[in-house]
């Protein structure tokens, strides 16, 4: 019996060492695979850094840094459209870099339809600090003044004064504040997609068929809603007033 | 006396007719409901307009008549009176509906009947005749009043030209209300409004003139015949009359015309002739290939920003065409710099200008432009190609080449300028020029790259540091609960804290060995400590017998009830035999047992 407790033991150890030297190997070969790219835009060798760059987020490499640098190669290649959806992509994970903005706002200019992401709506004045805060930091928030409130409870258990009852209820409607707003960016998130047209004209059509009445145009790098996918077909909203379906294989989100 | 008296009498039944006739607000109806129609006149020209006025007396808040058929005439509703007259307790209400019908045509007209439908009466007026005649033939020299007079630069224009077409009031009075319609077949033309209204006098024929000037500028699209309908002021002429007020110290003392005049206004409506033009195409002798229906008189400029930069930097061609037509049509979209750069062009500006009576402006175009290879370029020149009318030939315009040198790129990527987030492009006062924009650089910091998870685990690690403080929370306020009752109430304490008290005493008792009779008492305490906790009684002394009355009120079962007593009465027996045969430990350990027992 003790043999096999003791043989858990260092199979347990020996995995965890395994991985975790696994998970250094990992990172030091995304930092050079990042590294490699980076001198490769610099030497102004775009497409290759892209491929670079592509290879690691297919490989599932998720960060804002990635994106932003990948939207800055394709720019650098003339493609506006994947320059602008990578942008859009860095814009979720860093809100607040203002490199991303000016790149973003330089790239929709370059477009035809100078289309921006669809902001504004009531929920988005009330709760006007959403669009600066990724949904991770939402968390963390959350985490923190859930953290804080508990606390404040038992304190308030504890010492029974009305200061920490004052305390307690500060604290709660900080944190319901922060609830409502984690909860807004997980739905703006899920169900507020926003894509990017990545033909260099697309016909949006009043219903799915390409025989159907063209409704208008957008071109390259046009910053759309994406509403309900149908098959080979989605239906876009570029405004209140503008909205159809385009193939779904002409759009990225 | 009897005078005062019988105004009273009056008095009293008129006030409560009044209010019940102002504040019932259904419609009341009187035996003899009149309705009737008038015009002001029934004579006029074209240039007038007639007040038709229907009256419906006899009824409170009458609904609306319809009105006739009225298809030669242009309708506007002028308001709606309502009166109420009393004398001698009997009350006259009256509606009057009024209307400004302007007239389209000459001709005898028939104003139909006026048919009001009341509680399913059916009113109707007389129909009325009414003679709109043509106006008297415009001659600025007859003195007139006021007249209207339009025009055209050109007749015979080419398809693009521009024409501009001019409409002028005279008047010799005062005019308010002004409202001028200048309709043109959109078909045929595009239309450039060429500012506002002008105003200034002139002097025709020695007669002052005081002149309202409106013009716009057609651009014919397509080539043949076509005809501007006529264009149409409607107004309210105001004449002023002097009255015998004159007289009056008010207007002697002020000698202001406020005080010694009226003033009437007469609404009237001038039209003018339609206007025949006919645009012809463009001569197809020395048509150039590249001509883009550009009609006018046109330059054009170009400039970089800046005319030596490292490779890889982006230089901004920006080139203007300015002129007098149709500026609006210029388009550079395929410009042709050869394979030497890439080209991101952006939105071009407008910028339209009126000069002296005609529309012109610039359109400025901007390309960034990314040298593909390093060394000595060359812009080419680009050139524009456009029709003079006045010279009745195509010309052709073109830039001057631009040299540029392109350096080696260096290692770090260089930042011309890059659009702030809120500031202006340049800032006021600031000498700085913008010459150029492109991208900010990468980010390098490798430290940065790294992964942001948000998969399942990291989700249920979330989940987990929401739900662990309430977790600790919940233990926390148990404690914190426990604690407070145990400091605050006693009985609960007392009860809490007997069995573990009565165990740790009986432990210390097995553990000293005293003497039997000593031991015995001992226990005895022990139980009766015990008993006395968990019932929260006060002192010890209490018999077997009164235990037993005592338990039974409350928690105990009756077998443990009994065995309490049992072991009680055992104890009391042993305590007062002469000599103690009992063993101390067997005692002990039935103690223990008991209290376990009763503590389950």
């Amino acid at each position: 019996m003790k043999i096999k407790r003791n043989f858990v033991f260092w199979a347990i150890l020996f995995t965890t060492l395994i991985s975790t030297s696994r998970v250094e190997a990992q990172k030091n070969d995304i930092s050079s695979q990042v590294t490699l790219a980076n001198e490769l835009y610099h030497e102004k060798n775009y497409q290759a850094a892209a491929d670079i760059f592509e290879k690691l987020i297919d490989q599932g490499e998720t960060n804002g840094f990635l994106y932003y640098n990948l939207g800055n190669t394709y720019m650098r290649l003339g493609n506006t459209g994947n320059a602008i959806l990578y942008y859009l992509r860095s814009q979720l994970l860093l809100p607040r870099n203002e490199n991303l903005d000016a790149n973003l706002r330089y790239a929709i200019n370059q477009t035809q339809d100078q289309l921006s992401p669809s902001r504004g709506g009531l929920i988005h004045s009330l709760f006007f600090w959403v669009d600066s805060i990724n949904l991770i930091e939402h968390f963390e928030i959350l985490i923190l003044f859930n953290i804080i409130f508990w606390c404040i409870c038992i304190g308030s258990l504890y010492y029974r004064k009305s200061p920490w009852k004052s305390l307690k209820k500060i604290s709660l409607a900080i944190l319901l504040l922060a609830f409502f707003s984690t909860g807004l960016k997980y739905y703006l998130l899920s169900e507020h997609k926003i894509g990017v047209i990545m033909g260099k004209k697309v016909d949006v059509k009043s219903d799915r068929n390409i025989q159907n009445v063209t409704l208008f145009e957008l071109h390259e790098g046009a910053i759309i809603t994406v509403n309900q996918e149908d098959n080979e077909w989605a239906h876009i909203l570029v405004s209140t007033d503008k909205s159809g379906w385009v193939p779904i294989e002409s759009i990225a989100y | 006396m009897e005078n005062n008296l019988k105004t009273k009498l009056q008095f009293w039944p008129t006030v409560p007719a009044i209010l019940i006739f102002i504040f019932i607000p259904v419609t009341s109806f009187s035996s003899n409901i009149q309705l009737s129609a008038s015009v002001d006149k029934n004579q006029l020209t074209i240039e007038d307009s007639i007040e038709l006025s229907i009256k419906i007396s006899g009824v409170r808040n009458p609904p609306i008549p319809n009105l006739p058929p009225l298809t030669d005439f242009k309708v506007k509703s002028a308001g709606t009176q309502s009166s109420t007259q009393i004398f001698n307790s009997d009350m006259q209400v009256s509606t009057t509906h009024k209307y400004l019908l302007t007239p389209k045509i000459d001709g005898n007209f028939i104003i139909g009947p006026v048919i009001m439908d009341l509680a399913g009466s059916k009113y109707q007026s007389d129909p009325i005749l009414v003679t709109v005649k043509k106006p008297n033939p415009i001659k600025p020299n007859e003195n007139k009043l006021v007249y209207t007079e339009t025009s055209i630069s050109k007749k015979n224009p080419y398809i693009n030209e521009q024409v501009v077409y001019t409409f002028k009031l005279f008047r010799k009075t005062e005019a308010r209300n002004l409202n001028l319609s200048m309709p043109y077949d959109e078909s045929f033309f595009r239309k450039e409004n060429l500012g506002k209204a002008k105003r200034y006098s002139r002097v025709i024929n020695g007669i002052a003139y005081d002149v309202d000037e409106v013009s716009i500028a057609l651009f014919p699209i397509k080539i043949g015949k076509s005809t501007i309908p006529p264009s149409m002021m409607e107004l309210d002429l105001i004449n002023r009359t002097q009255t015998n007020r004159q007289r009056d110290s008010f207007a002697r003392f002020f000698n202001d015309p406020f005080f010694g005049r009226t003033t009437q206004s007469k609404h009237k409506v001038f039209s003018t002739k339609p206007i025949k033009l006919e645009s012809k195409p463009l001569p197809k002798k020395g048509k150039p290939r590249e001509f883009k229906n550009l009609v006018g008189q046109f330059s054009i400029t170009s400039t970089v920003g800046k005319e030596s930069f490292d490779s890889g930097d982006t230089t901004t061609l920006t080139v203007t065409v300015s002129g007098i037509g149709n500026v609006m049509d210029v388009t550079l979209t395929n410009l042709n710099l050869g394979d030497q750069f890439k080209i991101y062009p952006d939105q071009p500006i407008l910028k339209k200008s009126i000069h002296g009576n005609q529309i012109g402006g610039e359109k400025i175009f901007k390309f960034a432009l990314v040298p593909f290879t390093t060394g000595k370029q060359t812009i080419p020149s680009i050139s524009l190609n456009y029709f003079d009318p006045d010279k009745n030939r195509y010309s052709s315009i073109s830039t001057n080449p631009i040299r540029l040198t392109i350096k080696p790129g260096t290692r770090t990527e260089n930042l011309n300028l890059v659009q702030s987030k809120t500031a202006p492009t340049q800032q006021k006062g600031s000498t700085v020029a913008i010459l150029a924009r492109d991208i900010l650089p990468i980010h390098t910091r490798v430290d940065d790259f790294k992964r942001v998870r948000f998969d399942q685990s990291q989700r249920m690690v979330y989940m987990i540091w929401i739900i662990f403080p309430i977790i600790i929370y919940l233990i926390a306020a148990g404690y914190i609960r426990y604690n407070h009752k145990m400091n605050e109430d006693m009985s609960y304490s007392r009860r809490q804290v007997a069995h573990r008290k009565a165990i740790k005493k009986l432990n210390q008792l097995s553990v000293s060995n005293p003497e039997p009779k000593d031991s015995v008492r001992e226990l005895s305490q022990i139980i009766r400590e015990y008993i006395g906790d968990k019932l929260n009684l006060q002192g010890t002394a209490f018999t077997s017998k009164e235990v037993g009355e005592r338990l039974n009120k409350n928690i105990f079962t009756d077998d443990k009830i009994f065995a309490i007593k049992k072991l009680l009465e055992k104890i009391e027996s042993i305590q007062y035999m002469p000599v103690v045969v009992h063993k101390n430990h067997c005692l002990i350990d039935e103690t223990t047992e008991l209290l376990i027992s009763l503590e389950e």
